[in-house]
């Protein structure tokens, strides 16, 4: 994903609103616009980015912009790993 | 265990009157629910012609007691736009929940979150139980997402639980689960519906 914007680019377009208007803190449950419909093409819409379907784990884990940050770039690997050098639990 | 007695619904919400459905209430509109794929494809059920004595029958099969069918109307006209099924273990003490919005006009509008909030208190206060279940499919993210923004803890990922109706492939599952304290404090924020 070498956009940095992509992630906030993509989710606007799900709410339907400008990209300047979605915070970077944005999650379900703290903007209006996020209501069902707009999860639906969000996670529709990361899928046609990614070039194929979300895993149940993957869908399951979007939440917040964050999230479609973290979805975009871990799924963007070849080998769909977790980035390196973060530390385990 | 004695048979438990059917007990009707009747709760109010700002914007939807939830009450037990009757034969009375097969319409056309609801019998075209069942044939509509968007509405039955994320369910992952047939698509299927029925008949008013078919779907009044359907009905009368909810004993309301521990299997009820609660339908869903706007307030404000008493359009009937869908439906809850509850499933109660009266041993186990939980509920599983299944909502259908067939009218697609109110699909976006929050509908779930506002009835099943009620339904919840409903069930948790005034039927005794014990935990909610919700068990969507993976690819039904409206639902999936209802069940985040209302607070239910993803419980776990049931991989190819269910045969496609449409082409036999194995389906996902999710399974959410609440509890009345998390249910109480969720909504003592103000954030559950």
């Amino acid at each position: 994903m070498s956009d940095p914007e992509a992630p906030k680019k993509i989710l606007a377009a799900a709410l339907v609103v400008p990209v300047d208007t979605v915070p970077d803190d944005a999650r379900i449950g703290g903007l209006e616009r996020w209501d069902s419909l707009a999860h639906m093409r969000l996670l529709l819409a990361i899928e046609e980015a990614l070039g194929r379907e979300l895993s149940p784990e993957e869908a399951a884990g979007v939440e917040s912009l964050a999230d479609v940050r973290d979805v975009l770039q871990v799924a963007s690997r070849p080998d769909g790993s977790e980035p390196t050098g973060v530390p385990g639990t | 265990m004695r048979r438990p007695r059917p007990k009707l619904v009747k709760l109010e919400t700002e914007r939807f009157v939830l009450r037990t459905l009757k034969p009375s209430d097969v319409s056309d509109r609801y019998i075209a629910w069942a044939v509509d794929p968007d509405i039955m494809g994320p369910l992952n059920a047939p698509v299927r012609k029925l008949t008013v004595e078919g779907l009044s029958q359907h009905i009368r099969g909810f004993d309301n007691a521990t299997r009820c069918l609660i339908g869903v109307f706007d307030a404000s006209n008493d359009l009937h736009i869908g439906f809850y099924r509850l499933n109660m273990s009266l041993r186990h003490r939980n509920v599983t929940f299944t909502v259908v919005i067939g009218d697609k006009s109110y699909w976006g509008h929050k509908v779930v979150l506002e009835t099943r909030a009620a339904l919840l208190d409903h069930v948790f206060d005034a039927r005794g139980m014990e935990k909610a279940v919700g068990r969507p499919f993976a690819r039904n993210f409206p639902a999936v997402f209802n069940y985040k923004a209302q607070g239910w803890r993803l419980e776990g990922i049931m991989k190819g639980h269910a045969r496609s109706v449409s082409d036999g492939s194995r389906l996902d599952q999710y399974q959410f689960g609440l509890l009345p304290d998390e249910w109480r404090a969720r909504r003592n924020t103000g954030a559950g519906a």
